[in-house]
């Protein structure tokens, strides 16, 4: 397998990995620094999202938790790797010119 | 570390936007003509790669969790520059499509994650490097991170929402991503041990393979 097939094999095991890793975290309760330092200046409820995203909180509307991780994960993957690569090409040379 | 909208006050939002559109354009210009057209595609993969690894969230006992963010790890792979648009295109994507971030915060979220982690921790590994590679994308992915969550609290400490705490909002923050950045400096090294060994080409200072 050339090096881009085996990249794309890794992005697929990992996007695989987003739900297990999702449902995992759930376990012991999700918490990031910037939660605790909000939670101790009580700024938890400043918090205003502006405007709907498409697929909120990484998850797909009526679609199950873990379904809808992994479509997410999918999506943002392919998106990332699109737009990146097209940055580059167009931020690049055609070194066969 | 991903800042929802109404934390920070819309002035600092907007400074730290200005920021960061400025430092970008500097950053494209920087690169142009710099990637060749064979490395395009793999250069959106790792930043894919970086995109999915963020969705993983390693828990730790006692209630916290943390994920990759990987500005460290882009700018060794991909060049300071590159990675630093790298990075910014997943934190946009990240706002944009799935709500994780704000998006009047957005230039914020751009500047402490795909601005100061990447060019801080490549600073780091930059200087570490003669003393070894693998420390160095440890310590680069480490402190990097650390230097990310440390702009950010400063962001939030002069904001009203977080009672202009700035003492409490640094220390949560930068003593959290020290402890947590250790994971971030581990990925960061292991990851870039195994692709330095299987991709040397894919590294920004090597030539491409089919320039002849």
């Amino acid at each position: 397998m050339d090096a881009l097939g085996r990249g794309l094999a890794v992005l697929l095991v990992l996007t695989l990995l987003a739900p297990v890793f999702g449902w995992a975290a759930g376990q012991v309760g999700y918490a990031e620094p910037l939660e605790n330092a909000a939670e101790a200046t009580g700024a938890t409820d400043d918090a205003d999202p502006v405007g709907d995203a498409p697929l909120p909180d990484y998850g797909v509307p009526g679609l199950g938790s873990a379904a809808g991780t992994f479509v997410s994960a999918v999506v943002g993957t392919a998106l990332t790797l699109l737009i990146v690569a097209g940055l580059g090409r167009l931020l690049g040379t055609d070194d066969r010119a | 570390m991903h800042i929802p909208d109404g934390y920070v006050d819309l002035p600092i939002a907007l400074a730290c936007g200005a920021l960061a559109v400025a430092v970008l354009a500097l950053a494209a210009r920087r690169i142009d003509g710099e990637v060749s057209d064979a490395r395009a595609p793999l250069v959106g993969v790792v930043a894919a790669g970086i995109f999915a690894a963020q969705m993983l969230n390693w828990p730790i006992p006692g209630g916290t969790s943390a994920h990759f963010v990987g500005g460290a790890f882009a700018a060794i792979m991909l060049g300071p520059h590159l990675g630093a648009l790298a990075v910014a295109t997943v934190v946009a994507i990240q706002a944009l499509v799935f709500g994780d971030g704000g998006l009047v915060v957005l230039g914020a979220n751009v500047f402490n994650m795909a601005i100061v982690e990447v060019y801080v921790g490549y600073a780091v590994y930059r200087l570490l490097a003669p003393y070894g590679e693998f420390r160095a994308a440890f310590a680069g992915g480490w402190l990097g991170i650390t230097a990310g969550a440390l702009t950010a609290a400063v962001q939030l400490g002069l904001s009203s929402a977080f009672a202009y705490e700035l003492v409490t909002t640094v220390a949560i923050m930068g003593v959290g991503h020290l402890v947590l950045g250790l994971i971030e400096g581990g990925i960061t090294a292991v990851v870039y041990r195994y692709l330095a060994r299987a991709r040397p080409d894919l590294r920004p200072d090597v030539a491409p393979e089919v320039s002849a």
